[in-house]
């Protein structure tokens, strides 16, 4: 081979590898089967921060704004240890936006699931093939700060029970 | 192999990863003609693009239903100028809307949409988005994404009275009755609620 040609060989070769690395890190992976332990968490208010910062819309404080997200259909997600998402596409066989109470039931709480994670663009998605333990609402964050939104707790709940 | 073809071979590396990095972030701004609002939301940037709607699931998972789903599945959009897959998270609406609703008609068709992309990519390796407007691809008349609530309404005929849908939502209402508005009960809303109000 001539030097020029072996040259330019090389660098083809630079070339396919370098586009292939970052297609990779941009695009798909394949899926694994994973157990994953998180929170049941409403995706729009903790990654937009229109409520403000992660800590309060989580956990006791976040409970019923929460439920109004996962009945309007917003994604939910599964946050875990480490802070990673996992955006939940089926839930133990049903679409995670069919619009039965199985998805409801778990908002807020702390769930130790098996599934499906694909990983596509930088996002996790999860299909939940079983929760195998639900330790219920573990993060009691209202303590500090109060309903989040203020108003997702009633107003004179006393006087008008 | 010479210095001169070994730094021949590491400059169009170079030169290379430079371009690719410079294409994916040009690609990555889509706000020129932007018409959407400002919400003030994590990282928010204006972005308008050209995408196809398609089933979250039958994308990821290949898991594919008729119609995405008749609206029961999350939805999202490949982008036409990168092939890139964007969850949609929110319409366009204030409260607590989903996007389903607006995204639904356009199943499988190529789409113009403007909104927000939102979330810290350092932290979360990429954004998400908020629609606010979606028309056909090429059409002249943008629509609002703002579906939700009227669909609901129709949903729930049953569910009359004052306030908002999430507040007359049977959904909603049924896990609250059950298990109180932080979730741990009625003795806990009642204790805050005296310490508190």
């Amino acid at each position: 081979m001539k030097p020029r040609l072996k040259l330019i060989g090389v660098a083809a070769a630079s070339l396919f590898t370098c586009l292939a690395n970052v297609n990779l890190a941009l695009s798909a992976t394949e899926p694994k089967f994973i157990e994953i332990k998180g929170e049941v968490i409403d995706t729009w208010c903790y990654l937009s921060g229109v409520m403000g910062g992660q800590d309060a819309v989580i956990g006791t404080a976040h409970h019923t704004c929460a439920l109004w997200c996962a009945a309007g259909g917003i994604p939910v997600g599964v946050l875990d240890e480490e802070g990673q998402i996992y955006m939940v596409l089926k839930l133990k066989g049903e679409d995670s936006a069919e619009k039965s109470d199985n998805i409801m039931e778990i908002q807020s709480d702390n769930i130790t699931a098996k599934g499906i994670h694909y990983v596509r663009d930088g996002v996790n998605y999860l299909i939940v093939e079983d929760v195998i333990a639900n330790d219920g609402i573990t993060n009691f964050n209202h303590e500090d700060y109060g309903s989040v939104p203020s108003n997702s707790f009633p107003e004179n709940y006393l006087a008008n029970k | 192999m010479s210095i001169f073809k070994k730094t021949f071979v590491y400059a169009s590396c170079i030169i290379t990863g430079l371009a690719i990095s410079t294409s994916v972030s040009l690609a990555e701004d889509f706000s020129e003609g932007s018409q959407a609002k400002e919400f003030g939301l994590a990282d928010e940037v204006k972005s308008t693009f050209s995408a196809k709607v398609v089933d979250l699931l039958c994308e990821v998972a290949g898991d594919c239903a008729d119609n995405c789903g008749n609206g029961s599945r999350q939805l999202g959009l490949v982008r036409d100028a990168d092939n890139k897959l964007i969850t949609v998270l929110k319409n366009g609406q204030f409260s607590f809307n989903g996007p389903i609703e607006d995204l639904l008609p356009y199943c499988n068709k190529q789409v113009d949409v403007d909104g927000l992309m939102i979330g810290d990519p350092e932290e979360f390796s990429t954004q998400f988005y908020m629609v606010q407007l979606i028309k056909d691809a090429g059409s002249d008349k943008w629509n609002k994404a703002n579906l939700w609530t009227k669909n609901w309404n129709k949903r729930n005929p049953e569910a009359k009275g004052k306030g908002p849908w999430f507040r007359r939502d049977p959904r909603v209402i049924k896990q609250i009755e059950a298990n109180g508005y932080f979730g741990l009960g009625e003795k806990a809303d009642i204790e805050y609620a005296k310490e508190n109000q």
